[in-house]
């Protein structure tokens, strides 16, 4: 079944260029694409091949590539089978075209890729945030956002001394790793 | 900043005036509390997770009705807000709101471990850490998620509080309010306001105090705007027609 | 009065009004909002208003170990978390090539469909409470809480479970365990004729959402809707049949559907799917004494586990529709990308804003939970 899948959708995609098919596990083939050839690939498997949902967009930062990957995992009720066709833009001016008029759903993943990494849809319906409405900080989801040095920026840490602790560490007791010493960004912080 | 132990815990059982060392002179006082005290409506503000054990806990199995707590949909109507969980920034802003808006007495409980200290998503940069930096916290139930019957236990351990008049933090807000609003300003940004007159309420309530006026409510004038109309724009300016 | 006190000519006129449906409101399925735009009490025009429950899980997950953050995955989606835990394991274990053994596979399939009695149990309740019929609401969530206890005693955990690891799962069944689920079932199954005439047939239900949010199959399809919401136009697409994963492909079991594609239809379907996961739980109770063998696959230490590189999409169904992990690795000790799809990350934006343009005030509140939208899920 799967064999019958991989040569059929060989055939397919032999009408687009620049695609390279690969397939490892079961009902999964995994399509690497040129950007220019996304758009038209979409078309023709949801025109010829029936694969009308489109399960989700994903985003993948390769930060030492200079890259993201974007993914579109598109699936087909008929088929019963899941191609996910991946691209890779570069990360500056990170720009790509929207798919939203072939895949109506895209406009959801398409503005969630945008607030959280930062890549700009052409033709999306709607670019604004959703739910980093009241962020003004850099794309968390980039690599180079380091959450765990904002939080300590931002936030303080409840201190932890409470007086049935003091009774129990009279008597030798006691947290034996404190919750401050846990946390080995703070440690390394402090140190230096 | 602060920990748990700097909040004052302001003793009010309320010092008996010298009459004649008279029994029942406080017992007006005391009736009041114990009447308080049975009669506690929870503003239903599903924050975060914890909030799935609360309808168990509301309803037929636990029955939190029958120590006297129901839930309420409206803050002015509320006595308690029960914060339910993590509370992401932009909830954080919308629960201060909410708030100011109760009127006094009120009451804040932090459930699970995300208020008391981040919990699970202390390394989160969308959620806030320290409940009691923001809100004066009456009282904490830990756990990840609390059960109903911890629920309950908390919530019945704040009835005996204000009972016995020990749970006054609301007060706290109101005379350290500079310190509440100079960790929101942190947070938020310096030009951060809510509607509420928080000063104006201090003094009518006679809680104003030396810290409830500093740096941080100075920098309200400057940022002072007047309430604007709330303006909201749907798709793609389908609306604009109207004139 | 001057005419002009009742029309100002800045503002639009008065009886066309805007309106924050939430994120505090009792009509609101959890912290969420829904901006609306009303003429009178018709709602023209509606925007989603999310991230009151963010708490940035892909950031939290890239952070932490393969083996912690099973800890964190059943955190998203709050009603239903079971399928997250699955999800997330069967993307590790691809990535590794683990072989899950049958018997812990039938255990997942018992933990699975437990907590989709669960989740439908308390959707009924949330839904019924829309409609002012608080006592399905009572009941739902007390007979909910049987199966909590249940969870309870197998897991440790009444909501959040942990039950799942890559290769595996933690335990298996306590003596007497199946025995306590039959009985559960049985109590559940008997209960279902109460909660047909208490609000499946009730008048005052069916008036209420019969004809609501209605939604076509090319519709549905066109939005990228899944679960009982796509299985209420009619189409019978169900993943753990058409995209089969543990033992699901051994156990019968039918896809229920209903053509109307409304509110009405999309609670029916959901009962119906309720009767059939009792069916399924009977046959893991029958079958899963007769299946020897371990619960979990040998792991490598789990504090220094490198998954192998690669990519993986693992689906599952979950109460709510497709729930899908795309899993990245690159060899490293912690996941390089996981990216969830949630199935209310759909429903609960475009589905919503879609389905509630024309219909009445009072309805926005049937219509989100009709199609069973979680906000945890859709903010992450």
């Amino acid at each position: 079944m799967t064999t019958d899948i991989g040569q059929w959708l060989g055939h397919l995609i032999g009408q687009v260029e620049g695609v390279q098919h690969r397939g490892r596990h079961a009902r999964r083939q995994r399509l690497d694409v040129a950007p220019d050839a996304l758009p038209a690939l979409l078309e023709l498997l949801q025109g010829k091949g029936s694969f009308v949902h489109l399960s989700a967009i994903s985003c993948v930062d390769w930060p030492e590539d200079g890259q993201f990957e974007l993914v579109y995992h598109v699936w087909s009720y008929e088929l019963k089978t899941l191609v996910s066709a991946h691209i890779r833009i570069p990360r500056e001016p990170g720009r790509y075209l929207s798919v939203y008029d072939i895949y109506k759903p895209a406009a959801f993943f398409e503005r969630d890729i945008h607030e959280m990494y930062g890549v700009f849809f052409e033709g999306s319906p709607s670019m604004e945030k959703f739910i980093l409405t009241e962020w003004d900080g850099p794309p968390p989801m980039r690599k180079e956002f380091d959450s765990e040095n904002w939080v300590n920026d931002h936030f303080d840490w409840q201190d932890y001394h409470p007086d049935w602790l003091n009774d129990i560490e009279s008597r030798g007791g006691g947290i034996a790793i404190r919750p401050d010493e846990q946390r080995f960004s703070r440690k390394a912080k402090h140190e230096s | 900043m602060t920990s748990l132990s700097d909040i004052p815990v302001i003793q009010t059982p309320p010092e008996a005036p010298a009459r004649g060392g008279n029994p029942l002179a406080n017992v007006f006082d005391d009736f009041i509390r114990y009447c308080r005290s049975r009669s506690l409506f929870m503003l239903h503000y599903c924050t975060g997770c914890g909030a799935i054990e609360l309808p168990p806990a509301m309803t037929s199995r636990f029955d939190m009705e029958r120590i006297g707590i129901q839930p309420m949909v409206t803050p002015r109507q509320a006595d308690i807000l029960l914060v339910t969980g993590y509370v992401s920034v932009k909830t954080l802003k919308r629960i201060i709101l909410t708030y100011e808006q109760m009127a006094s007495p009120k009451y804040v409980i932090g459930i699970c471990s995300c208020t008391v200290n981040g919990g699970m998503y202390w390394q989160s940069y969308a959620t806030a850490k320290k409940l009691n930096d923001y809100l004066p916290v009456d009282l904490y139930i830990a756990g990840c998620m609390p059960r109903p019957e911890a629920v309950i236990e908390g919530l019945k351990a704040l009835r005996d509080n204000i009972e016995a008049g020990t749970s006054d933090n609301w007060k706290d807000y109101y005379q350290r309010y500079d310190h509440y609003l100079g960790n929101q300003q942190r947070l938020f940004g310096a030009d951060w306001q809510t509607p509420t007159e928080v000063i104006a309420e201090a003094k009518h309530y006679g809680l104003f105090g030396p810290d409830t006026l500093g740096e941080h409510t100075r920098r309200l004038e400057d940022h002072r705007k007047p309430l604007e109309p709330l303006r909201m724009t749907l798709n793609a300016g389908r609306l604009e027609h109207m004139e | 009065m001057r005419a002009e006190n009742y029309q100002s000519r800045a503002q639009p006129p008065s009886h066309e009004y805007e309106l924050n449906f939430g994120p505090n409101h009792p009509g609101i399925e959890g912290n969420y909002a829904l901006k609306v735009r009303l003429h009178g009490d018709t709602v023209i025009d509606a925007k989603a208003d999310g991230g009151y429950l963010h708490r940035g899980f892909e950031k939290l997950m890239e952070q932490r170990l393969w083996i912690q953050n099973i800890a964190l995955v059943p955190r998203i989606c709050v009603p239903d978390p079971a399928p997250m835990e699955l999800a997330y394991s069967m993307a590790v274990e691809t990535l590794c090539g683990l072989e899950v053994p049958a018997r812990a596979q039938w255990l997942r399939v018992l933990q699975m469909e437990l907590s989709r009695v669960a989740a439908h149990l308390f959707t009924f309740g949330g839904h019924a409470a829309t409609t002012g019929m608080y006592s399905t609401m009572f009941w739902g969530v007390a007979d909910r809480d049987l199966i909590l206890d249940l969870f309870e005693e197998l897991t440790g955990g009444r909501v959040y479970h942990i039950y799942n690891l890559p290769g595996g799962v933690r335990r298996d069944v306590p003596d007497g365990f199946l025995d306590r689920v039959s009985a559960t079932l049985d109590y559940l199954e008997s209960r279902l004729a109460d909660y047909d005439n208490l609000f499946f047939t009730n008048q005052v239900f069916i008036t209420r959402a019969r004809g609501i949010g209605p939604m076509s199959q090319q519709q549905a399809l066109e939005l990228g809707v899944t679960g009982p919401n796509l299985r209420a136009t009619g189409l019978a697409f169900d993943v753990r049949r058409d995209d089969p994963y543990l033992v699901y492909d051994q156990i019968e079991f039918d896809i229920p559907t209903e053509t109307a594609g409304d509110a009405w239809a999309r609670t029916l379907v959901r009962r119906a799917e309720l009767k059939e996961s009792i069916r399924i739980l009977r046959q893991v109770v029958a079958r899963l004494p007769g299946i020897p063998g371990p619960i979990r696959a040998p792991i490598p230490n789990p504090l220094a586990w490198n998954v192998p590189a690669g990519e993986y999409y693992s689906r599952v169904e979950s109460s709510k529709g497709e729930l899908a992990w795309y899993v990245v690795s690159t060899g490293g000790a912690k996941p390089w990308r996981t990216h969830i799809r949630g199935p209310s990350a759909m429903h609960a934006v475009q589905v919503l804003e879609t389905l509630v343009q024309g219909c009445r005030l009072e309805d926005v509140a049937q219509i989100m939970f009709s199609l069973d939208a979680c906000p945890p899920e859709v903010d992450r």
